[in-house]
């Protein structure tokens, strides 16, 4: 394979590309919004019991170490799931539910507790302390675990190509079945680069939204 | 579903496919553990300190890389098999183990490091004895969640002919027997969850009393 095969490869599937990269970002952001809709108040909740959020994170750990394609195949057999976006989706909004619920969590249990008393002795209501307390100061831990699940559901969303989502995965997919190196290579290095990237991104936005006040100097 | 398919699978075709796994496994962390310790502790050095930001940045770029796109990358360089699997699984084991052993290292308080200079150990001694125990616990955990990904990954080292649990649930989607699919993929769960365990209760093992997090 040279890089004339690829450069060919580019150009005679680009509708193709554009498909597959489509669908590939329409799972991930459902996914992602799901999760957060679903996991983020999850995580404040958890804060309120300690009992409840030892339970709750050391089944997200368990779930967490479940192999993606092991959770897949395992959704697939239960009929109400199936073949299809259905069970990618359940699938990766379990996943997400670690980094999520962890960080959220993290986040806020690591604010000072004499900023929140403070709050409460000006009169603030808990509502009002979860939303320009908490949440605010506990953003960069929380923003840390956003970066996470994007980054690792771009990944674990191409495994899903095995159980029929027709996305950047099947190139590579394809490629191995019909041992076309170009094919193969091109997804991966898509996945790749968008993953990366991601990772970069997300990782600027995590240092400039941080407030002065509560960078660690290296 | 049919107990017969089931029981073939379990029985049959489990065994070979379990070992497989575990021995991909068990060589990439051997070999994951042999490089990034080491290299962690070099990399704190005073020497080397320099270093330690860059091998950092390098390894975070490898770990965004998705596990699937980087089996696929493998094949074309490396060929099939169990090798380039293992080489191809080694990539991402290295950062979790690097980052840990560095943050731990660092972490070992600067008053220890001097009482054990200022009782005469050697800079040799002070590391052996005094930092890398204080460490463990971190390093422990840093080689758990490589375990993990390995674990995990390595379900889909069968796509380049490495075996293992991938090809029990590669088969079963190919042939839509939910057996196979089930007996695979839960294996592989069970094998990730209890790896998981056992490490952390090693962990928790042996960290000294007073460092304990409550």
């Amino acid at each position: 394979m040279t890089l004339k095969d690829f450069l060919n490869f580019l150009n005679k599937n680009t509708e193709t590309i554009i498909e597959y990269t489509g669908n590939h970002f329409t799972l991930v952001l459902s996914a992602v919004i799901i999760s957060l809709v679903i996991w983020v108040p999850v995580g404040l909740l958890l804060t309120k019991s300690d009992k409840w959020a030892a339970r709750v994170l050391g089944l997200a750990n368990t779930i967490f170490c479940i192999p993606s394609l092991s959770m897949f195949a395992i959704l697939v057999t239960i009929p109400a799931f199936g073949l299809g976006r259905k069970s990618a989706l359940f699938a990766l909004i379990l996943y997400a539910m670690m980094p999520l619920i962890r960080s959220v969590y993290d986040g806020a249990k690591n604010v000072d507790r004499s900023v929140i008393e403070a709050a409460r002795g000006m009169g603030m209501s808990t509502a009002r302390i979860l939303r320009e307390i908490l949440v605010p100061l506990g953003m960069p831990i929380i923003f840390a675990g956003f970066r996470v699940t994007v980054v690792m559901t771009t990944g674990i969303a191409a495994i899903a190509t095995y159980i029929g989502e027709r996305n950047l995965g099947r190139f590579i997919s394809e490629g191995l079945i019909r041992s076309n190196t170009p094919m193969m290579v091109t997804g991966a290095l898509i996945i790749s680069v968008i993953a990366i990237g991601l990772d970069t991104i997300l990782g600027l936005i995590e240092k400039s939204i941080v407030p002065k006040g509560l960078r660690i100097n290296r | 579903m049919s107990w017969e398919n089931f029981r073939f699978a379990l029985f049959e075709k489990a065994p070979e496919a379990l070992f497989e796994h575990s021995m991909i496994v068990v060589i990439t962390i051997t070999i994951a553990i042999l490089i990034s310790v080491p290299l962690g502790v070099l990399l704190t050095r005073p020497k080397y300190k320099g270093l330690g930001l860059v091998t950092l940045n390098v390894l975070n770029v490898l770990q965004a890389i998705p596990g699937l796109a980087i089996i696929a990358l493998a094949l074309p360089i490396l060929g099939l098999g169990m090798k380039p699997a293992v080489v191809a699984l080694l990539f991402q084991s290295l950062l979790p183990i690097v980052r840990n052993t560095i943050a731990g290292l660092i972490g070992v308080s600067p008053d220890v490091k001097e009482a054990a200079c200022g009782m005469g150990m050697s800079q040799r001694r002070i590391l052996l004895e005094v930092e890398i125990p204080l460490a463990m616990p971190i390093i422990l955990s840093g080689i758990r969640t490589a375990t993990v990904y390995v674990v995990s990954i390595g379900t889909l080292a069968a796509l380049i002919g490495a075996g293992g649990l991938g090809n029990l649930i590669m088969g079963g989607l190919a042939l839509f027997r939910p057996e196979y699919l089930l007996v695979g993929a839960g294996l592989g769960a069970i094998m990730a969850i209890t790896l998981e365990r056992s490490l952390s209760y090693l962990e928790r093992r042996i960290t000294p009393p007073g460092m304990r997090v409550s």
